[in-house]
Parts: C-alpha cells; sequence; structure tokens
C-alpha cells in the first residue's frame, strides 16, 4: 500500500485531504510546513508527496527540490492556487509529477494519485528490468570469457597444427602445435604472415577459391598431403580445413594439421619389420618342403641302388617312381614360388568367364572321378563377353577346385556323396562372382585363420603351403577379393568377385585403382 | 621274423623308403598312414620301435607322439621321430606344451631330420632295438 505525505500549512485542508486520501486506502502522513515535511520524508521516505506550493517559511518549489534531491524516484503532485499557471511551470521543470489546483475536488485528485501510481509502477519496473539486465549481462560477460579462454586453451593444447586466418587470409590463429609443424616462432606469424608463406600453392587455392569464389569448396576433407617448413624440410601432414562462415558472410579460415613424420617412421619400420618375418617365415617353410623332396629323391635314389644291385626291376621302378614324384613336386614349388614373388599386372582380354569355368571343370573332371567326386555347374547364362585377365580366372578356379578335390579325399565321412558345385553370377554392372563349394572335410576356425599365410598346409606332403597364397594374389591384383566360409564336416565355400570392363575395353592396373 | 618296427607317415613315399630300409635289414615293419591308424597298430601289435613323422596331416605326429609316450601299456616303446623340422624346433614346442601345463613327456630316442641317409636310420635304428 502506498504512503503519502501531505504537506498544507492550513490544518483544514490537511484534514479534509486525509480522510478523503485514507478512506481511498492510503497510509497518510502529515506536515503542516516545508521544513516539517522535510524531516518526515528523511523518516519515512512515502513514495508520494502531495504538498501545497504557497506556504510560509519553506514553500512547496523548495519542498519539491528537496524531496527530489533525496529521492529522484518519489512522485511530488503540487497544489497550486487558481490561475498560479507559473509555479506550476517551475513546479514542472522541477520534476513534479503532477499538479492540482485549488480547491482540490476529488476526481482530479483521484486522477493525479493514479498518475502517479502508475508512474511509481513502470519505474519500479524499469528498475528492475535494469536491474536483472545488468546482472544478465554481467554473467553472459564471464560465461564469454570462461569459454573464449577454454577454447583458447583449447586451441593451445591441440596436438594438432591449428592455422586460422580472418577474411583477408591474414593468419590470426597459430596455436603451438602449428609452430612444432610449420617451425616459424608464433609472434612471426600471427598478422604477420600471409597463407601463402605457410601452405603449400595447392592448399593456398583451395582456400583463395573458398573465399574468393562464390562456388569454391568450403570443406575440404582430411587427406594426405606435405609442407615443408621453416628449416626446408618436408614434412608429411594430413589436412583439412574450412571457410567459416557467419550467417550469410565469410569470416575466415581454419586449417588443421597432424605431423605424420612419427607415423610415417613407424610406418616404414612395421613394413620393413612384416618383411623380414616374411623372408624368415619363407625360408622356413621352404627350408621344410625342400627337406620333405630332398628325402624323396634320396628315398628314390637309394630304392634305384637297391634295384641295380639285386636286379631287382620291381624295386628301380618303384624308385624311379619316387624321384619322379619329387620332380613333379619341385616343379610345383618352385612355380608356386615364382608366381607368387612376380609381380604381375593383370592383362585384360576380352574372354567368356562361364567358359573357362566350364574348362577347368573338364580338366579336373578326370582326377574328380577317380576321388569319387561329383562336379556340378551352375553358371549364369546373363554373363557374356567380357574384358578381364583369363589367366587369372583360370589359376584362381583351377587351384579352388583342385582344393575342394582334396577337401572331399580328406573328409572322414567315407559314407557321404561328395559334390564340388561351380557356380558364375553377374553380381552388377561391374563384377562376377565365382563360388566354388565342396561338401568334404571343411576347416576349423584355426585353419581359416591360417589358409592364406605361407607354407600352411594341411595337405601333409601333397600341398605347397603355397596355393591359396597364390590364388589370394592373383585376385587382388585383378582389384577382387576372396571370402571363404566353412564348417568342419560340412564343407567349404570359396568365393571370388572379380571386377571386369566392357568387352573391347582395356584396364590398367586395376588393384592400383582399388587402393586410392 | 626281425622286431616290428611301427612306420607312421602320410608320404607314402618316406613310407615306401622307411619299409625298404627296414626290410633290407631283417626287420617287420608295419605301416600307418596317419596318427589314428597309428594309435591303434601300437595298441595291437605292441611294435618294438615307432618311426614317426612329426607333420601329419588331420592328426599332428606330434599329438600321437605324446599319447604314446604317456600311454602305460606304451611308453616303453622307443621313437625315432623323423622329419623336415628342425630337432631344436620340436624340443622347444615340446618345452612350450609342458609350460602350458600339459604332461612333461621324455625326449625321443632319436631324431632324424629329412632328408636323411638310409645308413644312417639303419644304424640309428640298430642302436636302439639291435
Amino acid at each position: 500500500m502506498n504512503r503519502i505525505l501531505l504537506v498544507d500549512d492550513e490544518p483544514d485542508i490537511l484534514r479534509v485531504l486525509g480522510i478523503s486520501l485514507r478512506a481511498d486506502g492510503y497510509a497518510v502522513l502529515t506536515a503542516s510546513s516545508g521544513e516539517e515535511a522535510l524531516a518526515i520524508f528523511a523518516r519515512e521516505t512515502p513514495e508520494l508527496v502531495i504538498t501545497d506550493i504557497k506556504m510560509p517559511g519553506m514553500n512547496g518549489i523548495e519542498v519539491l527540490r528537496e524531496v527530489k534531491h533525496i529521492s529522484e524516484e518519489t512522485e511530488v503532485i503540487i497544489i497550486t492556487g487558481h490561475g498560479d499557471i507559473d509555479s506550476a511551470i517551475e513546479a514542472l521543470h522541477y520534476g513534479a509529477s503532477d499538479f492540482i489546483n485549488k480547491p482540490v475536488r476529488d476526481k482530479q485528485l483521484t486522477i493525479a494519485l493514479k498518475r502517479a501510481q502508475d508512474k511509481i509502477h513502470i519505474k519500479r519496473q524499469l528498475r528492475e528490468y535494469t536491474a536483472t539486465l545488468e546482472h544478465k549481462v554481467e554473467a553472459a560477460t564471464r560465461e564469454i570469457r570462461r569459454r573464449s579462454n577454454f577454447q583458447g586453451k583449447l586451441i593451445r593444447s591441440s596436438n594438432d597444427g591449428i592455422v586460422a586466418t580472418d577474411e583477408a587470409l591474414r593468419i590470426v590463429i597459430y596455436n603451438p602445435g602449428a609452430e612444432r609443424i610449420f617451425g616459424y616462432p608464433q609472434q612471426d606469424v600471427i598478422h604477420r604472415m600471409r597463407i601463402q608463406e605457410l601452405y603449400t600453392p595447392e592448399i593456398v587455392d583451395l582456400f583463395r577459391a573458398g573465399v574468393m569464389e562464390e562456388n569454391g569448396l568450403k570443406e575440404f576433407p582430411w587427406q594426405e598431403t606435405s609442407i615443408v617448413s621453416g628449416n626446408g624440410e618436408n614434412i608429411p601432414v594430413r589436412f583439412s580445413g574450412s571457410i567459416l562462415h557467419e550467417n550469410d558472410r565469410k569470416m575466415g579460415s581454419v586449417a588443421f594439421f597432424q605431423d605424420l613424420r612419427e607415423i610415417k617412421r613407424l610406418e616404414r619400420e612395421l613394413l620393413k619389420a612384416e618383411r623380414l618375418a616374411a623372408v624368415g617365415q619363407t625360408v622356413a617353410g621352404l627350408a621344410h618342403g625342400l627337406k620333405n623332396i630332398l628325402h624323396g629323391l634320396k628315398g628314390g635314389s637309394y630304392l634305384v641302388d637297391l634295384g641295380i644291385k639285386k636286379d631287382d626291376t620291381a624295386k628301380l621302378k618303384s624308385g624311379w617312381d619316387m624321384i619322379k614324384r619329387n620332380i613333379g613336386r619341385t616343379s610345383e614349388l618352385v612355380l608356386d614360388l615364382l608366381t607368387y614373388s612376380k609381380e604381375r599386372e593383370p592383362e585384360f582380354e576380352d574372354c567368356f568367364p562361364n567358359e573357362i569355368a566350364a574348362d577347368v571343370a573338364d580338366l579336373l573332371a578326370e582326377k574328380a572321378r577317380e576321388s569319387r567326386v561329383e562336379i556340378k555347374k551352375s553358371l549364369d547364362p546373363s554373363i557374356s563377353k567380357v574384358s578381364m585377365d583369363p589367366r587369372i580366372i583360370h589359376n584362381a578356379l583351377l587351384n579352388l577346385m583342385t582344393n575342394a578335390i582334396d577337401a572331399c579325399l580328406f573328409d572322414e565321412d567315407t559314407g557321404k556323396k561328395w559334390q564340388i558345385d561351380i557356380a558364375t553370377t553377374l553380381e552388377d554392372d561391374n563384377s562376377i562372382r565365382f563360388d566354388v563349394s565342396d561338401n568334404g572335410a571343411g576347416m576349423s576356425n584355426e585353419v581359416r585363420e591360417k589358409l592364406f599365410t605361407s607354407f600352411f598346409s594341411t595337405k601333409g606332403h601333397r600341398g605347397t603351403g603355397l596355393g591359396l597364397m597364390v590364388t589370394r594374389k592373383l585376385v587382388e591384383e585383378h582389384g577382387g577379393w576372396i571370402d571363404v566360409i566353412s564348417a568342419p564336416g560340412k564343407g567349404t565355400t570359396f568365393t571370388i568377385r572379380l571386377p571386369f570392363e566392357a568387352a573391347g575395353e582395356k584396364r590398367q592396373n586395376p588393384a592400383f585403382d582399388r587402393k586410392l | 621274423m626281425g622286431k616290428k618296427v611301427l612306420v607312421v607317415d602320410d608320404d607314402p613315399d618316406v613310407r615306401l623308403f622307411n619299409v625298404t630300409v627296414l626290410e633290407e635289414h631283417g626287420y617287420t615293419p608295419l605301416v600307418a598312414t596317419n596318427g589314428e591308424e597309428g594309435r591303434n597298430l601300437a595298441k595291437q601289435e605292441k611294435p618294438d620301435l615307432v618311426i614317426l613323422d612329426v607333420l601329419m596331416p588331420r592328426e599332428s605326429g606330434i599329438r600321437l607322439y605324446r599319447e604314446l609316450k604317456t600311454d602305460k601299456t606304451l611308453k616303453h616303446i622307443p621313437i625315432i621321430m623323423l622329419s623336415g623340422i628342425a630337432e631344436k624346433s620340436f624340443l622347444r614346442s615340446q618345452k612350450v606344451l609342458a609350460e602350458f601345463g600339459d604332461a612333461t613327456v621324455p625326449e625321443p630316442e632319436a631324431y632324424l631330420e629329412k632328408p636323411v641317409e638310409a645308413e644312417d636310420l639303419a644304424a640309428t635304428i640298430k642302436k636302439i632295438i639291435g
């Protein structure tokens, strides 16, 4: 409830107005002089003052000025004599909120009070609003400072080199990570260097197009490249970047660089270690294979010697057979080794994959019959003349089919009716799928994991341990891949997918294409 | 009838060679082409000696070797390992298996690396079983 200080030197007016205001619900304080009014005001600070203008001693204008001096927000209503326009103007000048003429009418008073009330209310709201606003601005400023600090620290502590520019491509951020890569100290770069002095021309062009041109790229995904550091060293890096926008306006650019020197060094070492391990494995495996062959040759000569000595033709013959078999094993091993070690680019030429598959099946028909294995073909009739390397298809299928027959031969479940399926499928516009399935011995997980490694063979004396490795190498050189699924006792399916070109088209080095 | 010698090898050339050497020196060869056959023959025939290949498909010679050397009724039978694998690789594999908690088995009576001369094989057999 508002409190009103009523000031008038006439006690009757004080009394009448007091009654009227109290009746309207105000708490009323009264003073009969300006001096008394100020004393009460200082003590009680009411929100509203109604003062007569003409009083002995301190007049209404002075009360107004003092009150406003003490409390700017207090509303002061001046009661003027009839026609005293000059005083009224002066009062307004000193900040009176309103004035009413004598004799004071209730209606006039009510309107003046209502206006004063509204003003008080608006002022209070404004004050609260301002206070909240200040508080909020302060909090927001703190938060922005905190975030900016945080982001600054993030940029500083990032292991990646971070370089940002303004829209004129002047460098504004260059973190310690960038210092480590580029070799220039921060103080020589920020606001001093342009990206031309830091980046390679290709990267500069990217950013220039991104910032200057309407349809230049705005995002540059991670790519490997190299930069030249301050001391002229060529440094391999991964680079990505983007053009920064605020709404439609370009703000600048940011680039991230990852130092690949250590990774490259480790890669080189790993490669060396792998090659050494492969050489070691190859020598060990090769030695084992050769020892077995040598043993066979020695055994054969022993039998031949014995046959000659005893004039025993049977021994002579079995010894000679043994020698011939081991000569055969030698040539298989040597051929596999040669195929494996030779880098060969596929030679694409027009061919009919279905015919090649059928040829391989025919080639092995005799061996399959001997082993009581049935070969079934299901060749996709929609495959016609395409451009592929027919030698690779032939070699790979021959190897897989031979393996499939062996898998049946090794199967312990002799009650089974063994069968091999060779299937071709046109997978899409550019690849053909070849499946070679058998229902033979199958493989354990352990065997399957070692399948494509050198000199691993489950066939004992029969295998060189190189066949699948050679097959995979050929398939990959052709840009394709090889998969296997197998279950012990159930059988195995090898799947090869090989890309092809339309008949008449040649392709250079598809394996290389695929790596990119 | 000479002493019985069991030959276990998947390679027919090795089998033929071993059998011939054994016959030439008056032994009676028994032949198995895989570990399972070898185990059955060893139990049935109780041979005086076993000549065993380390690497064979399906069931490795190492497994048969360890079975023979831990079987109460068979562990007294001397064994000659005949292999393309170096002796020290074979011995290391046995040590590793023992470390993994498998039984420690005695070393074979002889270890011959392929290729082996007929005379050396014969001499080794003679040294062990006479």
